[in-house]
């Protein structure tokens, strides 16, 4: 097994790892969609809303904006020990709007919620919320908790994850006559047209699309394509909420206690009769 | 899919060659990976789940070994496997991220 980061900026990441199943790599795909936790708005109290939203919109648009989250800070909901519907300070943030456009049009931002948490405030101070007309107002108090994407996307932690079969081209020499139509059909300018034949530039960056082997007009295609079924390239791009790196950690831990778990399960069958149906 | 929740396991088979459990609390994710590891085991002579309705999380089991090992042993192991893994993940994952920081 090797990993190798090719990539890392502020909130995205791309790896490739080598020597994993598929089976493995869907699993931590979907660990990391479905059930790393982030925070997000889910409970909220309208105190006054005259905008043209209704509370519910409003409500649903409150949830949807990525909120930084203190994963050590605070607990899931359903594990917490307060057992209270609207939660207590170890698994709840609240945060308040009070905006009212007086005699200008005005646009409510993410930045106007205030949060009781310095650290747990929306990632972007730019998302607008509402737009208010002279004289409307909006006051509501929102509860932000943290939350898995398998319930509600709002809690997924990233914008994308996905990963591909690490690519690989080959150009049969002997039967290419290089007439540059692969060159040009392909969207991520993998291949180049040179003196001395079609050359791989790119390789690495081919999606595995398949439109230069339709376009070789030889039969069979000069070009193949091809993935490796044992590496991967991973992309992921947080939202903000969580760092990446954070995410991958978390969701290899995730994967630690299922297997933990049902470990535990196992000696439930073993001790167990023989049975028959 | 209530995935995350507590396991829950009934047995609903056990010979000495076969098993077939219910259970709840894990889905697609958990399963088609446990289910591909258990294959890989030449003893294994048939694995399999089922999802009887995607609204609900349990989950039907089916292994069938071959004679000399036990249903319970190659999921053991199985289990073993994909721990171990993930754990190879993780140190590969934290010995790329110091690489890229020094
Ligand atoms: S498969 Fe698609 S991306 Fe890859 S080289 Fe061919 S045209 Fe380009
Ligand atoms: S389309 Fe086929 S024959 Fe033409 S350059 Fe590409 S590989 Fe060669
Ligand atoms: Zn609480």
């Amino acid at each position: 097994m090797d990993l190798r980061i090719l990539e890392k900026n502020e909130n995205s990441m791309r790896f490739v790892v080598t020597g994993i199943s598929t089976p493995l790599a869907n699993t931590l795909r979907r660990i990391i969609l479905a059930e790393v936790p982030c925070m997000a708005i889910d409970d909220v109290i309208m105190i006054e809303n005259s905008s043209v939203l209704h509370d519910e919109i409003l409500a649903l648009r409150l949830g949807l904006i990525p909120l930084k989250t203190d994963l050590d800070g605070y607990n899931l909901p359903e594990e917490c020990t307060c057992n209270s519907e609207l939660g207590c300070n170890l698994c709840r943030v609240v945060l308040t709007l009070d905006v009212e456009a007086v005699d200008e049009t005005r646009t409510v931002y993410s930045e106007d919620l205030v949060s009781e948490d310095p650290n747990i405030v929306p990632v972007s101070s730019k998302i607008p919320i509402v737009k208010l007309a002279p004289g409307q107002k909006v006051r509501l108090e929102a509860y932000a908790k943290l939350g898995r994407g398998v319930a509600h996307a709002k809690w997924q932690p990233v914008s994308a994850c996905a990963y591909r079969y690490v690519p690989t081209v080959e150009i049969d020499k002997d039967v290419c006559d290089n007439c540059g139509d692969c060159v040009d059909v392909c969207p991520v300018g993998v291949l180049e047209k040179t003196e001395d034949g079609v050359k791989v530039v790119n390789e690495f960056e081919c999606t595995l699309c398949e439109d230069c082997v339709d376009a070789c007009k030889k039969n069979p295609a000069a070009i193949k394509v091809s993935g490796n079924r044992e590496a991967f390239v991973f992309y992921i791009e947080s939202t903000g909420a969580l760092p990446v790196e954070r995410i991958i950690t978390e969701a290899l831990e995730i994967y630690k206690s299922k297997f933990k778990e049902f470990a535990n399960q196992i000696a439930v069958i073993r001790n167990g009769s023989e049975k028959t149906d | 899919m209530n995935e995350g929740r507590k396991m829950q396991l009934k047995v609903l088979k056990k010979t000495s060659q076969e098993l077939k459990f219910e259970v709840e609390g894990e889905g697609h994710t958990f399963w088609n990976l446990l289910e591909s590891v258990l294959l890989e085991d030449d003893k294994v002579e048939f694995a399999s789940y089922n999802v009887p309705h995607p609204l609900i999380s349990n989950i039907i089991v089916s292994i069938r070994t071959k004679e000399g090992k036990k249903p319970e042993e190659a999921l053991q192991e199985a289990v073993d496997k994909a721990l171990q893994r993930g754990e190879e993940l993780n140190e590969a994952f934290i010995r790329a991220l110091e690489e890229l920081n020094k």
